[in-house]
């Protein structure tokens, strides 16, 4: 016992007099704040004049190239769609008449469906690996006339600003958020940074209107382009489109992928 | 015979516990026993720096964002009244993400914005330089980046040979100060950032920490 205890005390002893090593610290907190940033760069004439006084016109349509051009930078992923809006003056869905040339046959109706306007993109959606629908973008060529085509017919969903299903066309991306490369979105990125010749963010729009003759805007499609909606499949036989000034708009949405 | 079992096991426990606590109290204490070979061995001042990096336009994603001098580390080792020519001090820096359930590659979560399927930023992310008049430290005037929670780099390393101030030496490690010996003893930070574009948006945090040490 005696031994313990001597030990006890040396112990306590030596633990009194052991010493910790000087040091000091210094701290720097760092904050990230990521903020997501899509910029879209759009230019194209503040309006766009479709003016069919030519019964060439009406069997070929206007098409003007290149018309807007969409530049996108993101430091997300993102998904790029086209929707066909309007006041809803004349209806939900359709152009708004602004003026009557004074046609008062009764098949020559004001209801020219939005999904009238066809765009044709110049850079095929490289993002649309999830698409389901029959048509997932606006990359194809505008289709000849004689034969209705809904390839190009712009999405339009009631007039609403809504995004396109899987079934419907995005310019860019597309309905979902799978985070796989190629199935739904575009990574962030911007066109300042891309070399070629082409570019995904980089597009060309080209709009033609197709009224036909008698003026029914065959080419006018639902969103999915599955079905025609043009003035005589959505109203009645004998219908058309009654001369008048309209007027609607294509809305460019961005939006990350999420 | 029981009996004499019982007194012969509790005879050698009594052995055994005197082995124990021998070794416990004198020969433990005896290597943990250090020396101390310097006086004073601090940063001035050693107060906590923050710096904010908020990324909101297009081109600070695309070149990333750079502050020179966010702060400056500024080292203070004094001898003992009775010099002692082991004098000696090491500089390192270690990142922490506040560990936790963060994972150890990534920076601490604070704040999502929206809910893409994006990554969390990688630590790597970040790069620290450290740089004085005399380039003193190995890693002068190089950015230098961490991988996961608790690495740690060298500044002026651990182990090495006494050096002394006032010749503009590499590692230099000896006893001195910023106001003698300013281009020794004084070490300007830049911190660097430069995302990519397959980051989640939101705020995230890291934290730096200095540690300066008497070598032993």
């Amino acid at each position: 016992m005696k031994k313990l205890s001597l030990s006890f005390i040396v112990g306590v002893g030596m633990f009194a007099t052991s010493y910790a090593q000087l040091q000091d610290e210094k701290d720097v907190t760092i904050t990230m704040d990521l903020q997501p940033v899509l910029q879209l760069d759009m230019s194209t004439s503040n309006q766009l004049e479709f003016v069919f006084d030519d019964i060439s016109e009406y069997y070929s349509g206007i098409t003007h190239y290149a018309a807007t051009i969409l530049k996108i930078s993101s430091t997300v992923s993102w998904d790029l769609y086209a929707v066909g809006r309007s006041n809803g003056t004349t209806a939900a869905g359709m152009w708004d008449q602004q003026l009557d040339y004074g046609s008062n046959n009764p098949n020559a109706i004001d209801q020219i469906p939005l999904s009238a306007v066809e765009l044709r993109q110049s850079q095929a959606n490289s993002g649309d690996g999830a698409a389901a629908g029959a048509f997932s973008d606006y990359s194809q060529a505008f289709a000849t006339t004689g034969a209705a085509n809904a390839g190009n017919s712009l999405y339009v969903n009631g007039g609403a600003i809504t995004p396109p299903s899987t079934n419907d066309k995005y310019i860019a991306g597309h309905a979902g958020t799978s985070g796989t490369a190629g199935q739904d979105f575009i990574a962030g990125g911007s066109y300042l940074t891309q070399t070629g010749t082409t570019s995904d963010y980089y597009y060309a729009i080209d709009y033609r209107i197709l009224p036909d003759l008698p003026a029914i805007f065959p080419n006018a499609a639902n969103a999915a382009g599955t079905a025609f909606v043009d003035i005589v499949t959505a109203n009645a036989a004998g219908n058309y489109a009654e001369p008048g000034v309209y007027t609607m708009y294509v809305q460019y949405v961005l939006l990350e992928d999420q | 015979m029981h009996k004499n079992k019982f007194i012969f096991y509790t005879r050698n426990i009594s052995k055994l516990k005197f082995h124990l606590l021998f070794s416990f109290f004198i020969i433990i204490p005896s290597l943990l026993k250090a020396q101390i070979h310097c006086g004073t061995v601090e940063f001035i001042p050693n107060s906590p720096l923050t710096q904010d990096f908020t990324f909101d336009s297009f081109n600070q994603y695309l070149g990333g964002i750079t502050f020179n001098n966010i702060g400056q580390l500024r080292i203070n080792v004094e001898d003992k009244a009775i010099v002692d020519p082991d004098c000696r001090w090491f500089l390192t820096m270690e990142i922490s993400n506040s560990g936790g359930g963060t994972p150890a590659g990534e920076w601490e979560t604070l704040v999502v914005y929206g809910g893409g399927a994006a990554t969390t930023p990688p630590i790597d992310l970040l790069q620290i330089r450290l740089r004085n008049g005399c380039q003193t430290s190995p890693i002068d005037g190089l950015f230098q980046t961490f991988t996961n929670h608790g690495d740690v780099t060298n500044i002026i390393a651990d182990g090495l040979a006494r050096n002394d101030a006032g010749n503009c030496n590499l590692n230099v490690n000896g006893p001195g100060d910023y106001l003698t010996n300013y281009n020794e003893y004084t070490f300007t930070i830049d911190v660097r950032i430069k995302p990519n574009f397959t980051l989640k948006p939101g705020i995230y945090q890291l934290s730096v920490k200095f540690h300066l040490e008497e070598q032993m």
